[in-house]
């Protein structure tokens, strides 16, 4: 009988998390369609935007100086579009909570999705930057099955990147400051990551590298798909803890407040 | 046969902190100012608020602007948390306050009514059994593929409601709770249709309740009332009683 009761309550709660995964789609797929609505290139503006920015970049690292880095166009182009990745989603999902008040005053809504669509708007377009990134691999002929391995590493880095925004749209709604201190945050991040150059032999800044958990997300990938080298089995079980850690602990701070949310916004 | 309870609640109260202002220092003012932050003051919305419903009652709310209609039906629907007492629902709530919140003006009404349906949980496919349907009843038929910031209001509110309502009929809430919303407030073919549709939907089998002004509606549709004072149940008993009293109040 207790057993029953289990299956049955498991079975609710398996409801309960696809009807949130697909209004989250839904509202993805809307805000996808909208963020470059009206513009004459619109679509095309999703692979436009990460290649002049990539561009501009390779233009400025050429004039500076040369590259010792392998492969450096690569290098550069996959740390970018993940930290993009990552700015994107959770500065949008710090948001998702303070700017739809009058949304959830109004009808009953799940709140999980409108954090997660906010993220998901996003994977749409890495996708997009994903399909670059591999017709770059082929003109630089690198080992093209190796982004295979990037499902698995982008579904980690996923978790990270929801577990991160639940907890901002937590107390974004109780401080709206934060979206402005998250974009300073996220600017001085982008500097603190090595994305455009090598990871100096400075001590200090090593140290601060192993504190940053984007630099792994971005040194891990980089290692397997563009040098085929696999990191050490610490590493990468270091990164499913932590990433499922991030993901539960954001879950966890969000259900907790939620029920405040209503009156807040 | 006795019928189970679907909704019961048992002295639930809710107080809100609302901005305020006070007689402070000059060192207070300063502080209030830089920080941007207001002073607040306690508002007692709902006291010691108890009652029950059984499927298939309709429930009419009356009472006056700010007298906590709204919260109440918030605190049912699980969108606010009640500060005590006791709250029991079983079945699956939806609470509805207006009917244009999920239009995107800038996605057509395709697009909309797909993104209308999922955020009243439907599947993509059951919006597509319905959507004929939708787009029948609101009877813009010629505009599918129209972007809605080019309607004119009318017709986004025929969208909204033709929408939400046939949306509502496949999800079949087993409770419906009906802030301000009756009818659609379209021309006055199309209110007519809104009024028999939401009639026929309402007495469908769930528990039902409806806040309202329009006290007609009330009287019309309802089997129960109460009159919400001060945040207190005044007066509950047959809808034409209630409203006596509340007319009597006034």
């Amino acid at each position: 009988m207790d057993f029953k009761k289990n299956i049955k309550k498991l079975a609710l709660l398996i409801k309960e998390f696809k009807d949130i995964l697909r209004l989250a789609f839904s509202l993805a797929k809307a805000n996808f369609k909208l963020r470059n609505e009206g513009s004459y290139l619109g679509f095309l503006w999703y692979l436009l935007e990460p290649l002049c920015f990539f561009g501009i970049i390779l233009l400025i690292g050429g004039v500076i100086g040369q590259h010792p880095i392998n492969y450096y166009p690569l290098y550069l182009f996959l740390g970018l579009i993940m930290f993009n990745f990552f700015t994107n989603s959770t500065s949008i999902a710090l948001k998702s909570i303070m700017a739809n008040g009058n949304l959830i005053k109004s009808m009953k809504i799940s709140l999980e999705s409108l954090v997660m669509s906010s993220v998901f708007q996003f994977v749409f377009s890495h996708i997009l930057e994903m399909c670059i990134f591999f017709a770059f691999m082929i003109y630089f002929k690198a080992s093209l099955w190796l982004i295979i391995f990037y499902v698995p590493i982008f579904f980690l880095f996923l978790m990270f990147v929801l577990g991160v925004g639940f907890m901002l749209a937590t107390v974004a709604v109780y401080i709206s400051d934060l979206s402005n201190i998250w974009s300073v945050f996220c600017r001085l991040l982008w500097f603190l990551t090595p994305i455009f150059y090598s990871m100096p032999a400075n001590s200090l800044f090593h140290r601060i590298s192993y504190m940053n958990p984007m630099f792994h997300f971005i040194n891990i990938s980089r290692e397997i798909i563009i040098y085929g080298r696999v990191p050490g089995f610490s590493t990468l079980l270091l990164m499913v803890f932590f990433s499922i850690l991030i993901f539960g602990l954001g879950i966890f701070i969000f259900k907790k407040y939620k029920l405040k949310f209503a009156e807040m916004v | 046969m006795e019928k189970e309870k679907n909704i019961e609640l048992k002295n639930i109260s809710k107080t809100f902190n609302i901005g305020f202002k006070k007689n402070d220092g000059a060192l207070a003012k300063l502080v209030a100012f830089v920080s941007g932050r207001e002073s607040k003051k306690k508002l007692e919305v709902l006291k010691d608020i108890s009652f029950h419903a059984y499927p298939g009652q309709i429930i009419g709310v009356i009472g006056r602007n700010g007298s906590g209609k709204s919260t109440l039906l918030r605190i049912i629907a699980g969108i606010y948390e009640p500060d005590g007492g006791e709250l029991k629902t079983s079945g699956s709530v939806n609470y509805l306050s207006s009917f244009n919140h999920g239009l995107s003006p800038k996605l057509t009404m395709e697009e909309n009514i797909y993104l209308m349906g999922a955020m009243m949980g439907l599947s993509q496919n059951d919006v597509k059994s319905k959507f004929n349907e939708i787009v029948e009843f609101a009877g813009l038929k010629d505009f599918v593929y129209t972007k809605v910031y080019q309607f004119s209001s009318g017709m986004a509110v025929r969208l909204a409601f033709s929408a939400t309502i046939h949306c509502l009929n496949y999800s079949k809430p087993d409770i419906l709770l009906l802030d301000e919303v009756f009818g659609a407030g379209g021309d006055i073919d199309f209110e007519e249709k809104a009024i028999q549709k939401m009639a026929e939907f309402i007495k469908g089998g769930s528990t039902v309740i409806l806040a309202s002004h329009n006290l007609k509606t009330v009287e019309n549709y309802c089997n129960t009332a109460f009159y919400l004072n001060n945040g207190g149940i005044a007066k509950t008993g047959l809808p034409r009683e209630v409203i006596d009293e509340y007319r009597k109040s006034m």
